[in-house]
């Protein structure tokens, strides 16, 4: 199921409320929030429940064996056995079928391609659960003793599909006890309202033009429609990825829960390394606490330590090569900009701001493309077309130019350029405090205006 | 006050709608789209399993949710309002890719009704031009994409060299025949793909060039304005040219019956929802040659299972009006003609393929025809089996510009579903579905 569909809006989510709120006993809260979730996640792929129940309940025990044994090496081997049973399970499910391809390459094997789908959410799960074990390992956490607790955190529907990537330590008080009022529901209202309109809005209709301008019309684009088009996936990406964010922010909000950011304006950012310590963060800070520091971090091999953080952050997002290069790529520009730190620290932001656009805008198309052949031909026509624009472009930018005012308006850090403490943004906040309710409920009805007849809206992360 | 008002109005919203659509009366048809609308679906272990249920859930949801229509123009007015169009710029709708919706069919001619849509559905999305109620995709395929599907066609001609003749006879798009001089820039677009195709065929594999056949006849509407298919004068055409590659008298259209069909409105108005486009229903003229036929079809309730069906079904109307030819997509039709010249060949087709396909009846005593998209035989062995002369690859353009579907018509080589050698006579009661229709005599 995904959040932005009728049936979640308006059969799940009311119903998962009603029983979520039917009983001030948290412990069958969180049975009815396990059991909605369960129901979530099983909704249009029931098979894979069985391994995401089965990666819940053995890191649960695992965490308990671990926290038992505590300072030996009984602790060691726990966590050791538990990284690589979750490692190995996701490289089985994820990436069977490219191991088997390349493999195959060097010479034919004697078994059939693994033809497994993607169990949805099983890149999202599994970092959960390594973090988890490993926080336990070091202590950071105690370990979750009440099974039905684990499995919901685990199983969350608010976060089980596309993050973010909770980690227990944030959530292991309101596991087990919740502070739920007003004020926070109509804080998750507000947060989901915009996710929603984010997604469906804005996502979705960059979606289409992608469709055209990166697909359908792909060998007959002018070197124009090429940026254009990888400007829309650029947007899309971003609204679809931070919208899911929002509203898994809003929907926890709804249940008592508070989940860190997972976006903080991204596409103001000054630098590459700026852009991702505001984009998918919950995945950077994994690869900063569990890849990184434990490599070496800063003291040692930094720039070794980079580059496989990023090759890997590559490789978690698909089982394709491309992914892989579209992640080298960050971590060699990554180690450019830590040479390059005078020369970036005395250059005007606007420079930084557009450097850094034009970098990330143009990764798009590596991390667009499985394909190497329409990979190559598109960057290439970026710069040196032939082909001549086609007639319907300037129609399509006619025809969208109200919307592209407005993403452009979204994609501004208002937050950064009106702090909290800012007089004009208190002055605002309070003006729009009267007319908030009513935006928010045009933005659902906004929302479900374009849902309808329109059922099937996946999110781009769920598949990665 | 704020902050309860908030949270009082998202509640009464999401609690509020799933209420109306449980007490509102349920209507089972769409005037508007032509087609039934879905109905709460069985729920067992196999239907759960495979997702098919859940599906079933949101379609349901989907097409009885509370004012629906309301919605649906609302979201009309909301495309429109994103932008401004240029003074004399035609109208663009952008579609997106969409998902096959599960609905239960009730007749044959509903679930080919379907199948068109999700055929729509796979190929279909991005900026569709609307001209004088007409909708045309803007696009015309590219040169480098054709050389994946000229390959794997010359796959084929290599491994029937001496035993099949391989044609290619891909459909351009519509968008090739804009009535309007500025998007002149799709005729030539269709033309450099398709020759592209021919030019770079291989190993004997047989070039059709439909696209220069159709281009003589620019005069005449040869693609529907509410559909994407072409219209059966388009396909006529395709058969002319391919007639000229094959070496075959294509039968005039005077010699033939000729029949009308009024009032289609396909896919694409489906898709666009425009106003204009509701308002132009197609008229179909469509020839059927006067050749006795018989058809059985398999696939659909197993492999080793087939029904009976006819080349043509005169009764489709409406939204269905396509289905009229070979009564809509198929995994494979087996059809056998009073032509008793000893020819036989099989078709590799999409739903473009079905109005092309009816004009084989004169020229083969027996025509295979497979979808490649549902088909699960071998296609080798059933060549090979039958002493199969010609191999025709009769597809519209998206088929052959996307390596998905490019895939799909080469595994058609390497997969092992069931094959029945010798079918046409049912022996037992449990291997066929007893729909019994006269063969389509014509004489």
């Amino acid at each position: 199921m995904v959040f932005s569909s009728l049936t979640f809006l308006y059969f799940f989510l009311p119903l998962s409320l009603i029983f979520h709120y039917a009983s001030r006993n948290n412990l069958y809260r969180n049975i009815a929030l396990t059991i909605f979730s369960l129901i979530f996640y099983a909704w249009a792929e029931p098979m894979w429940i069985y391994l995401m129940i089965f990666t819940a309940m053995f890191d649960y025990g695992m965490g308990i064996f671990i926290e038992n044994n505590r300072g030996s090496a009984k602790a060691k081997l726990g966590v050791t056995l538990s990284v690589i049973v979750n490692l190995s399970l996701l490289v089985a499910y994820k990436y069977g079928g490219f191991i088997y391809d390349n493999i195959s390459m060097i010479g034919p094997l004697p078994f059939d391609r693994p033809t497994n789908t993607l169990p949805v959410g099983i890149s999202f799960y599994t970092f959960m659960v390594i973090s988890y074990v490993v926080d336990v390992y070091r202590g950071d956490v105690k370990a979750q003793r009440n099974p039905i607790n684990f499995l919901m955190f685990i199983s969350l529907f608010q976060h089980l599909v596309a993050g973010p990537i909770v980690r227990y330590s944030q959530l292991s008080e309101q596991v087990n006890r919740r502070t739920i009022d007003w004020n926070r529901i109509s804080q998750g209202v507000t947060r989901f309202s915009i996710g929603l309109f984010k997604k469906v809005v804005i996502a979705n209709v960059a979606g289409a033009l992608v469709d055209k301008y990166m697909v359908t019309e792909l060998y007959n684009l002018s070197s124009y429609e090429g940026w254009f088009g990888i400007a829309m996936f650029s947007i899309q990406l971003y609204f679809d990825f931070s919208g899911y964010s929002d509203m898994a922010i809003g929907l926890a909000k709804l249940f008592g829960f508070d989940f860190d950011e997972n976006f903080k304006n991204p596409y103001a950012a000054i630098s590459v390394a700026d852009f991702y310590r505001r984009w998918h963060i919950s995945l950077g800070r994994f690869f900063r606490d569990y890849v990184y520091i434990p490599l070496g971090g800063n003291r040692k091999f930094q720039n070794r330590n980079i580059l496989i953080v990023w090759f890997l952050t590559g490789l978690w997002h698909g089982a394709s090569w491309n992914f892989a290069l579209w992640g080298t790529y960050f971590g060699v520009l990554m180690v450019i900009e830590k040479y390059s730190k005078k020369v970036l620290d005395r250059t005007p932001r606007f420079l930084k701001h557009s450097y850094t656009l034009v970098l990330i805008v143009f990764s798009r198309a590596i991390f667009y493309f499985v394909d190497f052949d329409q990979m190559t031909y598109f960057i290439g026509n970026l710069f040196v077309s032939d082909n001549p624009i086609n007639p319907g472009f300037l129609t399509d930018l006619t025809s969208h130019v109200y919307w592209l005012i407005l993403v452009l308006i979204l994609c501004i850090p208002w937050d950064e350029i009106y702090t909290a403490e800012s007089s004009t943004r208190l002055k605002w906040t309070a003006r729009y405090a009267y007319v908030q309710p009513a935006v928010n409920l045009a933005l659902i009805l906004l929302s479900t205006l374009l849902l309808v007849n329109s059922t099937f809206n996946p999110f781009l992360y769920t598949r990665f | 006050m704020s902050r309860n008002l908030n949270s009082a109005f998202f509640l009464l919203v999401i609690f509020g709608m799933p209420l109306v659509l449980l007490i509102a009366k349920k209507e089972v048809f769409s005037v508007d789209e032509k087609r039934k609308l879905a109905t709460i679906p069985e729920f067992n272990y196999t239907t759960y399993l495979s997702g098919k249920w859940a599906k079933g859930v949101d379609d349901y949801i989907d097409d009885h949710f509370p004012f629906r229509n309301s919605f649906i123009q609302g979201a009309s007015v909301f495309h429109a309002s994103k932008g401004f169009m240029l003074e004399n710029a035609e109208k663009v709708v952008v579609i997106p890719k969409r998902a096959k919706k599960i609905a239960k069919a009730s007749t044959e001619e509903e679930a080919a009704a379907m199948k068109f849509l999700d055929d729509f559905e796979e190929e279909y999305s991005g900026s569709m031009l609307i001209i004088d109620g007409c909708v045309y995709p803007m696009g015309g395929g590219s040169p480098k994409m054709s050389k994946s599907f000229s390959k794997m066609v010359s796959e084929y001609a290599e491994e029937l060299k001496g035993e099949t003749r391989v044609f290619s006879a891909v459909a351009p798009l519509s968008s090739a025949f804009i009535p309007v001089e500025k998007y002149r820039k799709y005729n030539e677009q269709n033309q450099r793909t398709l020759a592209a195709i021919g030019s770079s065929l291989s190993n004997g594999a047989l070039f059709c060039d439909v696209f220069t056949e159709l281009n003589k006849h620019v005069d005449k509407k040869l693609y529907f304005g509410t559909d994407h298919h072409w219209k059966p004068i388009g396909a006529y055409y395709a058969y002319v040219a391919f007639c000229k590659t094959a070496g075959f008298a294509p039968v005039p259209l005077d010699k033939m019956d000729k029949k009308v069909k009024y009032n289609f409105v396909g896919t694409m108005y489906q898709h666009t929802r425009d106003p204009s486009v509701k308002a132009n229903p197609d008229t179909m003229e469509y020839w059927v040659p006067k050749v006795e036929t018989s058809a059985v079809r398999y696939g659909e309730y197993g492999f080793n299972k087939y029904t009976n069906t006819k080349v043509f079904h005169h009764g489709c109307s409406g939204g269905n009006t396509y289905s009229t030819f070979l009564g809509g997509d198929a995994p494979l039709i087996r059809i056998k003609t009073g032509v008793k010249n000893g020819k036989k060949a099989v078709v590799i087709k999409n739903s473009m393929g079905n109005a092309f396909s009816v004009f084989l009846v004169s020229h083969y005593q027996e025509i295979w025809v497979v979808d490649f998209r549902y088909s699960k035989q071998n296609l080798i062995e059933l060549i090979r089996a039958n002493n199969i002369n010609d191999m025709i690859f009769a597809v519209g353009m998206y088929a052959a510009m996307s390596n998905g579907t490019i895939n799909m018509m080469r595994n058609l080589a390497k997969q092992h579903g069931v094959y029945i050698p010798k079918p046409a006579s049912p022996t037992t009661n449990d291997s066929i579905i007893t729909i019994q229709e006269p063969a389509d005599t014509l004489n």
